[in-house]
């Protein structure tokens, strides 16, 4: 490929960004030969604003993981935040404000737990917030057994509202991605987040404030399922206590797909909300072939192996 | 600038320092030798605010210092560049360099930009240009060393303290590095220069102490001391001479491999040399001169890509690992830690590495003959340990050294390639290392040994090889064999 | 390099407890059991009685099993999240068919080729590809999810042959038949790891894997053989839950593979590889079954054995905490 020497450097240091958008597009010429039903407008409004939720849980996913560690007890904490709000509000439109506060506010608090017990009892991400999770579910289950509470019509604004024509829910995630990556490129602490992932025990040596980044990636991706929480009471007028039962796994295939190693240090938010947008493109594409529910798992899997065997190759290369 | 008093700091089952007491001057370079586990490092580490010691006290620029973390203690003033680079391989060079400092503009961003210019500007006062934005990961391990320097030269350093800076440079690089901390020093910054490089010592410090045990043997002017009596202050015993006698000139060696023109990986080009049984060839040239690549892809760790091997009789175009140890070759690899020892198992295991098929009687391992074998060895050898069930993990690096020559000593044929072998290693166990090393090629084994200490090759080799960017600049034999010599090949354009 | 006869940063402020926390870290989880046994004693007199031993013996089995094959894949530095889906597609293959004694043969042909093939894809992804663990058997894992709902439909429906019952939830003179099975696979499982030839390269491999290839090793046909075991175990352990449980619906299992892991790590089996042991997994995969039956003895609600789960998860972890 003959292209200046700055352009083939910035396509070597983003490849998965490349990839992720090239997957993107190849999803999309399939689905538009496919049928001319896919690219219409409201198809098009359609897979943007089922990402929502799934976007949202990732970006915070994807902050836990540039760390090097993991985020496990994001469903469980989606389901408790989900049940509290329709739980707590319970009709009375008085309560909304008071109440969305306060779940963001808990569960930026749980996220901040996970990272302290990290910190202090020096155990990996990965058993903490599985132990977490577990703790977290137990209590979902103790406040609702079932679908609890309700909200008022107009909350469902949240999801189903438009702004500029477009769902409200989903651009406040784009919005909200934005500000994260800008963090992530123009704030020390952003900057001291990839160090962390990159080599922890030289950050520590380095007197990096290793308390603080984690604290802040786990706070926030607490945040970020409590805002799925909400979302979601949104989107389907009450919270369930398995309502975020999927979304601890899934919740990582977005983060990989856009270019964020596992082992930390390198990625970012950008490429996780196009990869959030390529499993929704999926799945829509895979509805309107009528493929049965089963087979779109399967199709999911595939596009994982193949997606992170194309950016080893990448790897290998640069 | 800095007063120990009394320093102790014990772990469980070692007292690693008992009552130090140290002072640096202001302005002053100030050596630290000892033998591996005199507790140098420990000392470091407290000064460097990682550990607090169990007794003692510290003051810092005339106020008593307690620090709390590595933090506190560089706000202070005080930097430690380790042997251990602390570096961020996917971060850029500017970013490692000011990682935790970063630099932001009016509106309190990071300045991505500035931090790039400051960066270029910091190295090039070193004397290296490197691309700022280039991950450091892919530099070489020299350049590595330039930003580490560099990331502690951003801040109004007091203090600085270098731990074994010259085990990856070399020649103009060494000469540079001493120049800037001379210009240090005179600007009135402290040093504290670890190194077991006693030509070093002599050649950039103005005192020194040396500790032995976890204890202080004395402090004394550089001027006012000479090499023995340091050695001796070091291991207290008198040792004699350091390099064990070379090869007697009358019997002739035999080829035992030969390389026709071999590349690898492209960082060795067009290699062509040949290693005899008895003779000790040491590879010398500056550090990223392809020396370890080359040792690597013999071994097979490292993949061919032109050219060949022959090994006894035999021509190979590809290698693996498994092939040439059941040629009856052995690889002492220059990271002892994470490339040459099983760090969680114990002596026995680490020796009997790559011989399982020799302690496996029906699928099963045979803990018995496996103990033997490694007891043999452990007093063959003289490895300070408890037994065969030692851990690794917790003996000393000369120690360490010694299990793995072991390993490949009681199982090698062919050749036995080492690389940097005493780097790291006290006096006490080099001296062991050269006289195993003679012994084996005695014996019949081919020798390669890579190392960038000129006076160990000068030493030990009774022939050299010098390379330079992957390629050979020359070999040299018997009276040819001088530092200068090689350095001069090392450092020049191939001939012709 | 440095001397090394200096602890790494973490063992810094243990000071006097030092040797005791390391002397608890390493046989600690073998005084736990009995504690939490003795502890159930006390709640209920006829904890300890023979029938109710029986019992815990049954549930335990299907999970020691998955935390035998568990623990070689983490010893070699990953983790399986496929195991679950394995346990359950094999489960629904084992009703797949007329029900009746004589399809046995033909399930363990087919089940044992599932196994089979979901270790080779894990293991050729992660050892060849270098695709993280995670994700290899995260993939697998939901693969194995939909062509199992494809398969069934939705809906499993069918018998488990008789054999399967017997051994799944039968027992002889007390002792279930499951739990007989699994000992006798942990015991040559244990020779595997513990006293063979391969077992050691497993832990060299786990612990140092540029060290294990300069020692000679295949280091990628050591890791795809871990990731057989663990799958070939998913799928036996697969079977003997579905004659356990008697019907089967496409989430037998469900959770195991997260068990099984905190199973491993209580039982001081590292996430980061090298250590480890079989018995180690077995008190964990106990542990996990003995606190569960008690806080359902207790009468506690349901939702305090998934908090405790979590709590006991985290303190072990920190026991263990290099």
């Amino acid at each position: 490929m003959i292209a200046p020497a700055a352009v083939r450097r910035w396509i070597q240091n983003n490849a998965s960004l490349f990839g992720v958008t090239v997957l993107i597009v190849a999803v999309c010429v399939v689905g538009g030969l496919m049928t001319d039903r896919f690219f219409s407008f409201g198809n098009i409004v359609n897979v943007y604003e089922q990402s929502t939720d799934l976007a949202l849980v990732s970006i915070g996913q994807t902050l836990t993981i540039l760390t090097g560690g993991i985020d496990l007890s994001v469903g469980s904490l989606i389901s408790l935040t989900s049940c509290l709000t329709s739980g707590l509000i319970n009709g009375d439109p008085g309560r909304v404000i008071p109440v969305a506060a306060a779940v963001l506010a808990l569960g930026t608090l749980v996220g901040v737990l996970n990272a302290g017990l990290v910190i202090s009892l020096r155990v990996h991400p990965l058993i903490v917030t599985l132990g977490m999770g577990a703790i977290l579910q137990g209590v979902t289950l103790f406040y609702a057994m079932g679908p609890v509470g309700k909200v008022p019509r107009d909350f469902t604004f949240l999801a189903y509202g438009r702004i500029a024509g477009l769902p409200l829910g989903a651009t406040i995630a784009v919005v909200f991605c934005v500000l994260v990556a800008m963090f992530l490129r123009y704030l020390p602490l952003g900057r001291q987040i990839y160090a962390v992932g990159d080599d922890d025990n030289a950050a520590r040596l380095a007197g990096l404030p290793r308390t603080r980044v984690l604290i802040f990636v786990y706070g926030c991706s607490g945040f970020c399922c409590a805002a799925a929480g909400l979302y979601l009471v949104a989107r389907f007028g009450v919270g369930q206590p398995y309502t975020g039962v999927n979304y601890t796994l899934a919740s990582i295939t977005p983060v990989i797909l856009g270019g964020t190693a596992l082992s930390g240090g390198r990625g970012g938010v950008i490429g996780t909300l196009l990869g959030a947008y390529l499993i929704s493109l999926v799945n829509n594409l895979l509805n309107f072939m009528d493929v049965s529910k089963h087979y779109q798992l399967v199709a999911q899997a595939l596009i994982i192996i193949l997606a992170v065997s194309v950016y080893v190759e990448r790897r290998r290369m640069a | 600038m800095l007063t120990l008093k009394s320093i102790s700091k014990g772990f469980p089952g070692v007292q690693a320092l008992k009552g130090v007491s140290l002072e640096v001057k202001p302005g002053e370079i100030h050596g630290l030798l000892g033998e591996n586990g005199a507790g140098k490092s420990t000392l470091i580490k407290i000064v460097a605010g990682a550990y607090t010691p169990d007794q003692g006290e510290m003051t810092f620029d005339g106020a008593p210092a307690r620090w709390s973390s590595p933090r506190e203690a560089k706000r202070h003033g005080v930097h430690v560049v380790y042997q251990e680079f602390v570096l961020f391989p996917q971060l850029s060079v500017a970013e490692n360099i000011f990682v935790g400092h970063e630099l932001r503009n009016r509106f309190g961003i990071v300045d991505h930009a500035r931090m790039r210019r400051e960066a270029s500007q910091l190295l090039q006062r070193l004397g290296v240009s490197l691309d700022p934005r280039a991950s450091v990961g892919t530099l070489s391990v020299a350049d590595q060393q330039m930003v580490e320097i560099a990331r502690a030269m951003v801040h109004r350093v007091k203090l600085l303290v270098l731990d074994e800076p010259t085990a990856v440079i070399a020649g103009q690089e060494v000469t540079l590095l001493f120049d800037r901390l001379r210009r240090l020093r005179d600007s009135g910054v402290s040093v504290i220069f670890i190194s077991h490089r006693l030509e070093e010592v002599f050649a950039i410090c103005d005192r020194v102490t040396v500790l032995k045990d976890g204890e202080l043997v004395g402090t004394h002017d550089v001027a006012g001391v000479n090499r023995e009596r340091l050695i001796s202050m070091m291991v207290g015993r008198e040792l004699g001479d350091l390099f064990p006698p070379k090869r007697a000139a009358a019997v002739a060696p035999r080829p035992v491999l030969r390389t026709e023109n071999l590349s690898i990986a492209g960082r060795v080009r067009d290699v062509s040399i040949e290693l005899r049984s008895g003779e000790i060839v040491a590879l010398a040239g500056m550090v990223g001169a392809g020396r370890t690549e080359l040792a690597l892809g013999l071994f097979g760790a490292l993949p061919i890509s032109g050219g060949a091997v022959q090994v006894d009789g035999h021509r190979f175009t590809s290698m693996s690992p498994a092939r040439a140890i059941g040629l009856g070759m052995g690889l002492v690899t220059e990271d002892r830690k994470s490339q040459g020892l099983a760090m969680q198992l114990d002596v026995a295991a680490n020796i009997t590495g790559p011989a399982l098929g020799e302690i496996t009687k029906r699928l099963l391992i045979d803990k018995r003959q496996e103990a033997a074998i490694a007891r043999r060895e452990i007093d063959r050898y003289r490895i300070a340990c408890r037994g065969p069930q030692t851990p690794v993990a917790t003996m000393s690096g000369g120690n360490q050294q010694k299990v793995i020559v072991s390993r490949w000593a009681r199982i090698c044929r062919t050749v036995l390639i080492l690389d940097e072998p005493t780097r790291g290693v006290d006096v006490g166990a080099k001296a062991e290392i050269y006289r195993i090393m003679r012994e084996l090629s005695d014996a019949g084994l081919a020798i390669l040994m890579i190392s960038s200490e000129l006076t160990e090759v000068v030493g030990m080799a009774d022939r050299v090889i010098v390379m330079r960017e992957g390629r050979i600049t020359g070999e040299l034999q018997g009276q040819d064999a001088t530092e200068e010599n090689i350095m001069h090949l090392a450092t020049t354009e191939r001939a012709a | 390099m440095s001397d090394t006869t200096t602890r790494p940063l973490a063992a810094q402020g243990q000071g006097r407890l030092g040797p005791l926390r390391s002397l608890l870290s390493r046989s600690g989880i073998f005084l736990l059991l009995p504690a939490l046994l003795l502890l159930g004693g006390v709640i209920s007199p006829s904890f300890l009685g023979a029938s109710n031993i029986s019992n815990l013996l049954l549930q335990i089995a299907p999970l020691g099993i998955v935390a035998i094959g568990q623990s070689f894949v983490m010893i070699v530095r990953g983790l399986d999240l496929s195991v679950a889906s394995t346990m359950a597609t094999a489960a629904v293959i084992a009703t797949g068919f007329s029900g009746a004694n004589g399809d046995v043969l033909a399930i363990v042909a087919v089940v044992s080729a599932i196994g089979i093939a979901v270790g080779l894809i894990n293991g050729f992804l992660i050892a060849k590809r270098h695709v993280s663990p995670f994700l290899a058997t995260l993939a697998t894992m939901i693969l194995l999810q939909g062509f199992r709902f494809a398969y069934t439909q939705g809906a499993p429906s069918g018998n488990v042959p008789p054999l399967f019952r017997t051994l799944g939830s039968g027992k002889f003179d007390g002792i279930p038949y499951n739990f007989a099975i699994l000992l006798i696979l942990a015991t040559l499982l244990w020779i595997v790891l513990h006293r063979s030839a391969f077992g050691r390269r497993v832990f060299i491999v786990g612990g140092n894997p540029v060290t294990a290839r300069l020692l000679g090793i295949r280091t990628d046909m050591v890791t795809i053989a871990c990731y057989l075991i663990s799958s070939g175990l998913a799928a036996a352990a697969g079977l003997i839950l579905s004659g356990y449980v008697g019907l089967v619906d496409n989430w037998v299992g469900q959770g195991y593979e997260l068990d099984s892991i905190v199973a491993c790590v209580i039982g001081g089996v590292s996430l980061k590889g090298g250590r480890g042991s079989i018995p180690g997994a077995l008190a964990g995969a106990a542990i996990i079954v003995v606190i569960a039956n008690e806080v359902l003895l207790l009468g506690l609600p349901i939702q305090l054995q998934i908090i405790l789960k979590g709590i006991v998860i985290v303190l072990a972890a920190a026991l263990y905490a290099r």
